[in-house]
Order: C-alpha cells, then structure tokens, then sequence
C-alpha cells in the first residue's frame, strides 16, 4: 500500500485535501500588536477559540475541538513546568512551538495510518517593546509562519488565521496596509473588526482578488456584530503584574464601537 | 511516535490530574513520604512532633478585609541567619499564604499553589473556587507529613482570600501541619511567637476599644506592630521591628481589589506614632 514512495506522498497529498476541506469554514482569527499589548479577536458564538496558554503567551486556534483541546493542553503542560522548575521568564514561545509543537503535529500529519491533527493555531508572545512582540502560526502539518522580516516581506506587528489562504491574504493585505504598531487600542479594535470582517467575507466567496470596497466592509462588519458575538483577550505589555492575559467582554468592546 | 516529548497517553480533560500529580509524573516534585520510614542505620530514633516554628505570623479581618504581617527574621537553631526574610507570599491575585516553618519546603509549597491555581484556571477556563484553594494546600501539608514526621519540613501556613461570590467577603484559614484547614472568623497567628499574639488579639478583640472588624487601616497596622513586637520581646525566634536596622514587618491587605503591599515609609509612620 504505501510500502512505495510514490503511494506515501499520495497518501499525503490527499490527507492535505481533506485536512484544508474541514479548516475552510473556520472562521478568522486576527492578532494586532499595538502601542500597550496584543489584541486578539474573532466573531462568533459557538465555541471559545482565543485562550490563556502562559503568563505572556496566548493562543487562537480554529479546527476540531478535541484537537485543539489536546494541543492547548499540551501547550499548558509545557509552559507550566517550564516555568515551575525554571522561571516565567525562561518560558519562550519560540522554543515552545518550534521544538515541541511542530515536531508533533508534523510527526501525526506524516504517521498516514494515524490521525493527523486537524487545527491551525496562531500565537502571540507579548514583549517589552512592540518591535519584541512575536507571532507564529502553526500549520497542521507542524509548519511555522512568522511575523519576521524575510526576503519576501518586511517584518510584520500583526498575524492572522483563517479558513483558506484567500482569506487569510486578504486579511494581511489589509493590515498590511492599515495597521501600525503604535496604534491606539481603539484603533487596533477597530482594524481587527475590519480585518475580520474581509476574512470572513472572503470565505464567501472563491474568486476575490481585490480587497472589498471601504463602505461594503463597513456593512458586512455592522450586519455580523449585530447577531453575533465578540470574543477578544488581550497581552499587555505592562500590566504591573506576570500574569499579561485578559480576556474582554463583549459588552465592553461595543461600547467603544459605537458608531 | 514515541519520541515526542508531549505526553500522548494523558488525560485531556485535566480534572484528575492537578499541577502537583503533573510535576510528579514529570519527576519535578519529591513523592509524598510515607507516614512511617522505617528506622535507618539500625538507630530507632524517637520523633518528637514539633508543632510551631520559629517565627511570627499573625492575620486579622478588619474594616478593609483581612490584614496579614509577619516578622522578617530567619533563624537555624539559635543563630539569625537572615533579617530580612519574606513570610508572607502572594499566590494570586486575592491569595496570600503566610508560612512558618522549614522556609525550603514552605517556599516550595507556595510555589507550587501559585502554579496549581494559574494551571487550573488555564486549564478548565475557570477560576478555581475557594474551597477549591483552600484544600489544595491542604493536600499539600498532607503529601508533606510523612517529611515532618522524619523531623524535617514542618509548615503551619496561614491561608487568606477574598471570595467574591456568592457573598462578597473575605476568608481567613489556618492549619495544623497534617493538612487540617480551620476557618478563622476573626484572627488567626502561627509560628512560636503566636501564643503572645493570640493572647493580645484575642483582648483587642474582645476588650479592646473596637473589635478588630472594625479597626481602620491604619489602627489595624498599629495592633499588628504592636503584637509583633510583643512577641519578640518574649520569643527569640522573632524579629519584631529592627528599630536600630529600620526593618518593619511585612505586612499585606487582601481586599475585594486584590492584594495590597503597605509601603515601609507607611508601616514606619504608625510604628513612630503608636508604637515606638
């Protein structure tokens, strides 16, 4: 069966289908690094998608709920007894995803006679100055994007997730051009609202090229706050205390929507 | 598969394995000592139960939740190896443990509750209740009692929080060093230099000008000096306040805000004025 090359590399081709088949309806994820912190934010109401992982670190995942449950559990053992036998400072959300959560993910996506992990996952480590803030998302197959400059793009203070990848670059073509790190909380509240708003709008679609019109953006985003929910949590940069993480609520981010 | 370091085989939900069991299947905690070792080296040895230690610690509720001071003074048998020694640890954000005893296991031990609690609340998205806190460390002086039988690591901690709900209120618990909790309606003191402080607790309590639960911030700060100090005229063991060093206790507030530290410059002020 799979004893020939070939059969193993098919074998992983249609394994990659089926995995970005179930992720495509997953809705957006946006994580904005601004001025105080960084803001994590997505619409919807069904299930939890934004959680604490350590005292700096955060996590936004969207796929199968057991799958994410057992990579975020994975994760708080990690960072837990890191930081219990070592200190919090020691606890590195580099090392964290890329020696222990890529290798496993990669090695299940790989195992074709067992289940791979069917998540995508997108986490953020708040730093001392917005330029220190990191960003990575980690792939079902154990790849890592980050928010570094490469030779193809300039370094990056946002990071997003999504359904397909047209959304996904529609989302960052817009924060691209949006976003800056000093913004405001406000302000980032905002971008993050719209960026979504484009992700979301472009899983609706197949053949978005452009990014939408202003006003469109604007209509989409007012149509889906009004029956849905906000989930948001933020890192902050100083909070006076170890513990960086805060959840949001809902009733407290439309108040400073009001339009 | 097998070489990955995340644990495959454990249990996702987490309800039954708390911080503690994790750190010891990982091997980063000592296992729980039997209650009886077997005699070593052919010596039986006979063990003395010591139940206090060398230092003071004392808490109270007042009008502005529950005020909690210890003396900063470490010792080893008669010597003061340290003056400037922190009893009174904060765990989260409305938690505070106040240790006497061996520092090595007592240090340990608010370690691991501080992770116990962030571990739960990270993992189960909820905060743990404070029943839940309370027996958490009692588990703990329980896993410990088999080392204090062996005469090495008694901790007699003093456990304050704020509940806030269903009724808004602070919560003050003392135990004995197998993990009994014993909830404490007004005051509660530990350490070798608490029978003086029960003593005068107990008075103010009872025939003072207020009764604790009344007492303002700064009255409180003042019967809180005034019982360390008496304890450290009396008990060796006690740093009370350096007036010649100017180390004052430490002394921290939890209230329905959270945890306050006092200031030196203030803990100072009330010294000078009602009690030096």
């Amino acid at each position: 069966m799979i004893e020939e090359p070939y059969r193993w590399v098919e074998a992983i081709a249609n394994r990659r289908e089926y995995i970005e088949a179930q992720l495509a309806p997953g809705s957006p994820i946006a994580a904005l690094g601004y001025r105080d912190g960084i803001l994590f934010l997505t619409l919807g109401q069904t299930r939890q998608k934004i959680f604490e992982i350590y005292d700096r670190i955060a996590m936004g995942a969207i796929g199968h709920p057991g799958d994410i449950e057992r990579l975020r559990m994975a994760a708080i053992e990690l960072a837990s007894t890191e930081g219990f036998t070592r200190s919090a400072a020691d606890v590195s959300l580099r090392r964290l995803v890329h020696y222990s959560l890529s290798p496993l993910m990669k090695g299940a996506f790989e195992q074709v006679y067992g289940a791979p992990y069917l998540a995508r996952m997108l986490f953020a480590e708040v730093g001392e100055r917005p330029e220190a803030d990191l960003f990575l998302r980690v792939e079902y197959d154990g790849e890592i994007a980050t928010n570094g400059a490469t030779f193809a793009q300039a370094r990056q203070d946002f990071a997003v997730l999504s359904g397909t990848r047209q959304s996904r670059e529609s989302m960052e073509a817009f924060l691209k051009t949006e976003h800056t790190p000093g913004a405001s909380f406000e302000t980032a509240l905002k971008s993050a609202l719209d960026a979504w708003s484009i992700g979301h709008m472009a899983l609706q679609t197949t053949d978005a090229k452009e990014l939408p019109e202003r006003a469109a953006v604007t209509k989409y985003r007012q149509e889906q706050l009004a029956h849905t929910g906000i989930e948001a949590g933020i890192l902050e940069r100083e909070a006076g205390r170890a513990i960086r993480y805060r959840p949001l609520l809902d009733k407290d981010l439309r108040a400073l929507i009001n339009e | 598969m097998e070489s990955f370091p995340v644990a495959f085989d454990q249990n996702f939900s987490g309800t039954a394995d708390d911080f503690p069991a994790l750190l010891r299947r990982k091997g980063l905690l000592a296992p729980a000592a039997a209650f009886n070792p077997a005699p070593q080296g052919g010596t039986p040895q006979q063990k003395s139960f010591q139940p206090t230690e060398a230092t003071t610690i004392l808490a109270f509720k007042f009008s502005g939740g529950v005020l909690v001071a210890g003396d900063r003074r470490a010792t080893a048998g008669t010597t003061v190896v340290y003056d400037r020694a922190d009893k009174v640890l904060e765990i989260d954000r409305h938690s505070i443990m106040a240790i006497a005893g061996v520092p090595a296991t007592a240090w340990e031990m608010a370690r691991v509750l501080e992770h116990s609690f962030q571990y739960f609340r990270r993992t189960q998205l909820q905060e743990m209740s404070v029943d839940g806190k309370v027996r958490a460390l009692s588990k703990l002086l329980r896993d410990n009692f088999g080392f204090v039988m062996q005469g090495v690591g008694v901790v007699v901690p003093i456990f304050a929080t704020y509940n806030s709900h269903p009724k808004p209120e602070a919560r003050l618990y003392f135990y004995d060093a197998m993990g009994a909790q014993f909830e404490a309606t007004d005051y509660a003191a530990t350490g070798s230099g608490s029978p003086a402080v029960r003593g005068i607790l107990y008075y103010e309590n009872n025939w003072g000008a207020k009764p604790l639960r009344k007492l303002s911030e700064d009255e409180a700060v003042s019967i809180a000096l005034r019982a360390l100090d008496t304890a450290a005229e009396s008990d060796t063991s006690t740093g009370g306040v350096d007036r010649g060093g100017k180390i004052y206790p430490l002394i921290k507030i939890v209230s329905r805000q959270g945890i306050t530290t006092l200031p030196e410059r203030k803990i100072a002020a009330v010294f000078k004025e009602t009690v030096a």
